[in-house]
């Protein structure tokens, strides 16, 4: 008997692709975006660095020199000391070395290295140390005066600080909100489904409404079900956590409008594809969870390498997150600061619905 | 007679299979008409095709001269019981009911009227403000039942409405659909109970592979299309004694069975075969006659052979 119960649920596993893609794909999902954020120590993990050095110092030529021969960096050679400080501010580089023509530590002429200091750690911290050390072997045995420092760190202009003055609560509170606000597509799909399995979407079939109607009437309630859960979620966020909101409330309304309707008209979309509400459960679960890890709501953005970075633009999640962190973290930022954010979570919500309508099988 | 329902040349089909082929049905006003079939044979897409429900490839489905899929008109006067318990069931009768009400249009006193009323149908008053998820089987049919005639329709679609339900409960549900056809409500009824259809329904059509294979009043299917009824009888006698009855009994027609039972078509006058009998020595301990019934036209007409589709 064991052996029989065994089996059947071995075979009713092995036919449940849901739990399937649970069990084996989301971890490696997992352990590939988690590891290439934390570093994983290959090529990809590799900082960019950008160089400038005044091509009359003997002195810096010997720091490139010994900076190339490392392999520490993926060295990114500027043609001037402005387009080194510019690649850091447009993020093509994580940091800029600046070897002027008087490069001479000892003689108090350190190098310039251009970072953002109110980065996130994990890049900064370890990216002037390793700098620092390759310079100071560079320029080793130093002359007289060796506890001149061989480098000043210092902020280019022009960079994007997005998580300047952020508590850890205006990272958590949007990024849980739009991690658990997105779930309502699933729950909106799941409703569906429940209404063809108890029949009552046949008895609504044959009232006399029009098709348009039925799916507004459905899908409105769970916008409305949405917005308090953010609005509930936000002021959780204020009045227990302290959560600062420096732009325009209206703007956040805005954009939780936009970031709502998306999230209804994806589960529209999840309805449209139907099979069974476990199938849907499991593997809608699935792409939630990673389109949320992508777009930022687990771990920021600002600290994913370019590549990912990149990938989560494709989920609305990344420009919810993006929107909400302007919103939160920018004193007297309004609608005009995320209209690109409203406009993207628009057009998904626009791709979404239109999907879900084209694809809508009323009859089964 | 007026039909209620008019369908002509009705047609679907899903991928290649054809679930309706080109189906013709006239259901007269205020009978109570049965439309029967085994599994797969179409009845429950025909039905969602005059209901609108479902679009037909091909043919025209009209309710009390609306024709369907047109404009809402034919939804306006039809009211559907759905196989499925189409219920929500975590809230109570009247929060169902006012909520399948408002979708044709009921408000304010005209609502209230009509749960009401609806209710009384149902028998289900006094549990009007329960969740509908601790009823029984039988108390959420009747539930079924009265959602669909909340706006009084000119026709009503009962897709199986008693499957799973106790006697009392189906003796309740053919009441109300006796006095809501007697009310003039059309009544198209589907069901796999053979003899419900036969006690309920006025008119009745057999489906099969998508089309009707036979149609007309209960007994005018028999008439048509039943084997003659059987009668049977068992005899008391030595086996001299059985054998000299049997073959006394043969005059009357085919012959069927062994030994002491005796199973030919059931003579127009059973006096004589009882008389020949005992002149051969046998006694008659037992007579049985077998009525010819729905279910065997219902066979003859659509084979034996499973259906699972």
């Amino acid at each position: 008997m064991i052996t029989a119960a065994i089996k059947k649920d071995l075979q009713l596993l092995a036919r449940d692709r849901g739990a399937l893609v649970t069990m084996f794909l989301l971890p490696v999902v997992f352990i590939a975006v988690f590891g290439s954020i934390f570093g994983g120590g290959d090529d990809d993990a590799r900082r960019r660095l950008a160089v400038w050095r005044d091509p009359a110092s003997s002195r810096a030529a010997a720091v490139v020199a010994v900076l190339e021969a490392s392999g520490v960096f993926e060295v990114i050679e500027a043609s001037d000391a402005a387009a080194a400080r510019r690649a850091v501010a447009d993020e093509r580089a994580d940091a800029a070395l600046i070897l002027p023509a008087d490069f001479d530590p000892a003689g108090g002429h350190p190098a310039e290295l251009a970072i953002d200091l109110a980065g996130p750690a994990q890049v900064r911290l370890p990216t002037i140390g390793a700098v620092t050390a390759i310079v100071t072997r560079a320029v080793f045995p130093p002359a007289p005066g060796a506890d001149q420092p061989v480098l000043v760190a210092a902020t280019p202009p022009g960079i994007r600080r997005e998580l300047a003055g952020v508590t850890g609560f205006q990272v958590t509170v949007p990024g849980n909100a739009v991690l658990f606000g997105f779930f309502l597509a699933l729950t909106v799909g799941l409703a569906f489904l429940e209404e063809r399995r108890a029949g009552t979407w046949r008895r609504i079939l044959a009232a006399p409404v029009s098709r348009a109607s039925i799916l507004i009437g459905k899908l409105v309630p769970y916008f409305l079900i949405g917005m308090v859960q953010f609005g509930f979620l936000f002021t959780i966020g204020v009045v227990v956590f302290g959560m600062r909101i420096g732009g325009s409330v209206l703007a956040l309304v805005a954009l939780t409008v936009a970031v709502v309707a998306c999230a209804t008209s994806l589960g529209l979309a999840i309805a449209a594809l139907g099979g069974t509400e476990k199938r849907l459960g499991s593997i809608g679960s699935v792409c939630l969870l990673v389109m949320g890890l992508l777009g930022g709501a687990m771990v920021p953005r600002v600290v994913m390498p370019p590549l990912l970075r990149a990938i989560g633009l494709a989920v609305p999640h990344s420009w919810a997150l993006d929107g909400y962190t302007t919103l939160l973290v920018r004193d007297g930022a309004g609608l005009a600061d995320v209209a690109p954010q409203l406009a993207a979570l628009l057009a998904f919500a626009t791709v979404f619905a239109a999907f879900g309508v084209w694809r809508f099988r009323w009859e089964r | 007679m007026t039909a209620c329902v008019e369908v002509r040349g009705l047609g679907k089909a899903y991928g290649g299979r054809t679930a309706v082929a080109g189906l013709d049905l006239d259901v007269p006003a205020g009978s109570i008409f049965g439309l029967l079939g085994p599994n797969g044979a179409g009845k429950t897409t025909t039905i969602s095709m005059i209901a609108g429900v479902v679009t037909p490839d091909r043919g025209h489905a009209t309710v009390a001269g609306h024709r369907v899929g047109a404009d809402r008109g034919a939804q306006r006067v039809l009211g559907l019981c759905p196989q499925e318990l189409a219920l929500y069931d975590e809230l109570s009768p009247r929060q169902n009911l006012t909520f399948f009400a408002r979708l044709y249009g009921l408000r304010g006193g005209a609502l209230s009227d009509a749960i009401a009323w609806a209710l009384d149908v149902a028998g289900l008053r006094d549990r009007a403000d329960e969740p509908v998820r601790t009823f029984s089987g039988g108390m959420k049919r009747r539930l079924n039942l009265a959602a669909a005639i909340l706006h009084k329709p000119t026709l009503v679609i009962l897709d199986e409405p008693t499957v799973g339900v106790d006697p009392q409960s189906r003796r309740h549900l053919f009441d109300a659909i006796r006095a809501l056809a007697a009310a003039g409500m059309t009544v198209l009824y589907t069901s796999h109970y053979l003899e419900e259809v036969a006690e309920l329904c006025d008119r009745v059509a057999i489906m099969d592979h998508g089309a009707i294979v036979a149609s007309g009043t209960v007994a005018e299917l028999i008439a048509r299309h039943g084997k003659p009824p059987l009668l049977e009888l068992e005899l008391a006698g030595d086996e001299a004694t059985l054998l000299a009855a049997r073959a006394l009994a043969a005059r009357h027609g085919p012959l069927d069975g062994a030994g002491p039972v005796v199973r030919l078509p059931q003579p127009p006058a059973l006096g004589p075969l009882i008389a020949d009998l005992e002149s051969a020595g046998a006694r008659v301990v037992r007579i049985t006659a077998q009525p010819t019934t729905l279910e065997s036209v219902f066979l003859a007409l659509t084979g034996h052979a499973l259906r699972d589709a």
